[in-house]
């Protein structure tokens, strides 16, 4: 439970760092990034990163838990291009409110 | 030799890319289907579709097991020009091991057979049997377990026994892809601003060069460590110091670590009669508890069988962790007394435990499992588009009709990237369609699988006759995306028709080796019918300016 906790955790990290970027920012909600929503994403983005790898580790013996932290972020990088590739719109969710 | 560091390392990145590339294949590929290596092999033997067994008892179903076993008859073949002695007569018994995991039905043993005055010191050969561990039934010999018997030995050794090269050809590989890993990610210009960029709406080399970026770069620690561990996990091999010039001091090291543990080196002389060794059993996994380890015992080893000095070494499996096996406690074979505990490993021997551990991964951890499958399939996209991407910007470059050159990597990309599956899956088809008993079956069994590759080949090498222009190459690109598509929805039916093991049988009843192999089958065959339809229906004219429209290619020569 715990692990499937980390990979959802990571996913949703990877999109908010995929969000922090300017073209994709744009794919999914047509505006421009501002400097602070950039610096939230990032924040944001980070600590879900974080979490996952806290939470990895609580699932797993800890030798495990780097594998899956590394694992998870490559097939969830994998998951968010092809998001963005061909439904971009589902990130929309994590792009927050219009204006910030 | 180039201006710039950036262009000596893209020229890098292509020739060490399509020279190795080929190969890295190969060895990605099988490395992929090794990760579900005992799965597949469920699935080609029905007779071992049962549940997973913890090691069973030694005294009662192991002894007499291991007593029968006598030495193979190839490597009794192969030792003739290895020893003077007599080779006829019953060779004497050095050791017994037993290896298991909990993925694992079935047990296979282990025997070492001493050879007579043999002209290296300590030459010996083996002996083996796979049993049933629920009665001790021993199972028959002539089926081949296609996953860790033929696709996992594919991916390490390419089945190319002749002076071990298979090992070497491999390891080169390895190294070609920590080469590639490196020197393209110096190329890499904007590795993370397109971090997660794949623009399949682009078309032709822009769309494959995304993927090639994307595949190669999100899993970049997966890619880098395995070739690394792979190469680790046969540094013996690639540096045989110890067998070779260092011998003398290799051998003095093992009698002073066998020394200092306390644990006879060599055997006694003297014959003796081993100790209960489920006695023995019972006493390591009492340990592990009481060290908050409690476990299943993953390896058994009795050392110096039959003589005063044997010892029995009991390690625990490592189901939770990433090292193979560890734990390990030595008894005396006469007594049964704990001779000695194994001390934590040091550093070195824990990174190579790890290293090693992660590579062979034989944890328990589905999650873990799929996402090394996801990387292994990565890899080989990133592989493959790489290929792809070499031959149509040399064409492009070339005009409308291929160089020789061109044609020839543009076949061997065909066969090797659609072949390959073309070949792994006709193996399948072919092991469920055999006779169950008929003789000499597993070599037939191997003799379908290098057919089909050289048809894969020869297939692509006949549309390619007259020109290797982008529409023939697309005709063999289609046919065996169909012919993919097609082998494995057989693959499935077979296994439904020679079994009755059907998916809503196998999923109905949570069998989930069997109901997973047919599963990635059935996505295999959408995946490949897609594709193929996709290249049918495509018109070339507006494919190819798609695919020449839209990399710029800089005056370096690196796309953009």
């Amino acid at each position: 439970m715990t692990t499937a906790l980390a990979l959802a955790s990571l996913l949703i990290g990877l999109a908010w760092l995929a969000l922090a970027k300017d073209t994709h920012w744009q794919q999914v909600t047509s505006t421009r990034l501002t400097r602070r929503r950039r610096s939230l994403l990032r924040g944001l983005g980070a600590t879900a990163l974080a979490a996952a790898f806290a939470l990895a580790l609580a699932g797993d013996h800890p030798s495990i838990a780097v594998l899956v932290w590394f694992m998870g972020a490559a097939a969830g990088s994998l998951a968010v291009a092809a998001v963005l590739a061909f439904r971009p719109g589902w990130l929309a969710p994590l792009a927050g409110p219009r204006s910030a | 030799m180039f201006p710039t560091l950036r262009l000596t390392m893209s020229w890098l990145h292509t020739w060490a890319g399509l020279v190795l590339g080929f190969l890295l294949f190969v060895v990605f590929f099988f490395g992929s289907l090794s990760v579900f290596d005992r799965e597949i092999d469920r699935w080609a033997i029905p007779a071992t579709r049962f549940a997973p067994q913890p090691m069973p008892s030694y005294d009662a179903l192991l002894a007499p097991a291991f007593a029968r076993i006598t030495p193979d008859a190839d490597d009794l073949a192969a030792a003739r020009s290895r020893a003077d002695g007599d080779l006829s007569a019953p060779l004497p018994v050095m050791d017994f091991s037993a290896y298991t995991t909990h993925r694992d039905p079935v047990l296979t043993l282990y025997k070492s057979f001493a050879l007579p005055e043999p002209h290296v010191p300590g030459d010996h050969i083996h002996g083996h049997v796979t049993l049933d561990p629920r009665d001790g039934s021993v199972l028959p010999e002539g089926q081949r377990a296609i996953g860790s018997g033929f696709f996992y030995p594919m991916h390490y050794g390419l089945h190319i026994e002749w002076r071990g090269l298979g090992y070497w050809l491999v390891g080169l590989a390895a190294l070609a892809m920590l080469v590639a890993l490196v020197s393209g990610v110096v190329i890499h210009r904007r590795l993370l601003r397109e971090f997660f960029t794949f623009r399949p709406g682009k078309g032709g080399q822009r769309s494959l060069l995304d993927l090639h970026n994307l595949t190669g770069v999100v899993a970049l620690p997966f890619h880098f460590l395995f070739a690394l561990s792979g190469l680790v996990i046969f540094a013996a091999i690639y540096f045989p110091a110890g067998t070779t010039l260092l011998r003398p001091l290799a051998d003095a090291d093992a009698q002073r670590v066998a020394a200092a543990a306390g644990l006879p080196f060599a055997p006694a002389g003297r014959p003796a009669t081993l100790a209960s060794v489920d006695a023995m059993v019972a006493e390591a996994q009492r340990r592990w508890a009481a060290n908050g380890r409690a476990g299943d015992v993953g390896f058994l080893f009795v050392n110096h069988v039959g003589d005063a000095n044997a010892t029995v070494s009991i390690y625990r499996a490592g189901t939770d962790r990433v090292a193979l096996t560890g734990d390990g406690i030595h008894f005396r074979g006469t007594t049964g007394d704990v001779l000695r505990v194994d001390p934590p490993q040091a550093a070195p021997g824990r990174i190579n435990e790890f290293l090693t551990g992660l590579h062979l991964q034989h944890f328990r951890h589905w999650l873990l499992r799929f996402l090394y499958f996801t990387g292994g399939l990565a890899g080989c996209a990133c592989i493959a588009t790489g290929l792809v991407f070499f031959v149509n910007k040399r064409r492009a470059a070339a005009g409308t009709v291929a160089t020789p050159g061109l044609r020839l990597a543009e076949v061997v990309a065909i066969g090797t990237v659609t072949g390959t599956i073309v070949a792994a899956l006709a193996m399948l088809v072919g092991n469920r369609l055999l006779p169950p008993d008929l003789p000499a079956r597993a070599a037939i069994e191997e003799g379908v699988f290098w057919a089909a590759w050289a048809l894969a080949f020869g297939h692509a090498a006949w549309r390619l006759r007259r020109s290797g222009d982008a529409l023939a190459a697309r005709r063999a690109w289609r046919d065996q995306a169909a012919t993919i598509a097609t082998l494995a929805m057989l693959a499935v039916a077979a296994n439904a028709a020679s079994t009755g093991d059907h998916l809503l049988r196998t999923i109905g009843a949570g069998y989930w080796p069997v109901a997973g192999v047919d599963l990635v089958l059935l996505g295999t065959a959408l995946v490949a019918a897609l594709t193929a339809r996709r290249l049918a229906g495509l018109p070339l004219a507006a494919r190819s300016a798609a695919s020449q429209g839209d990399v710029r290619f800089a005056p370096d020569g690196i796309a953009r």
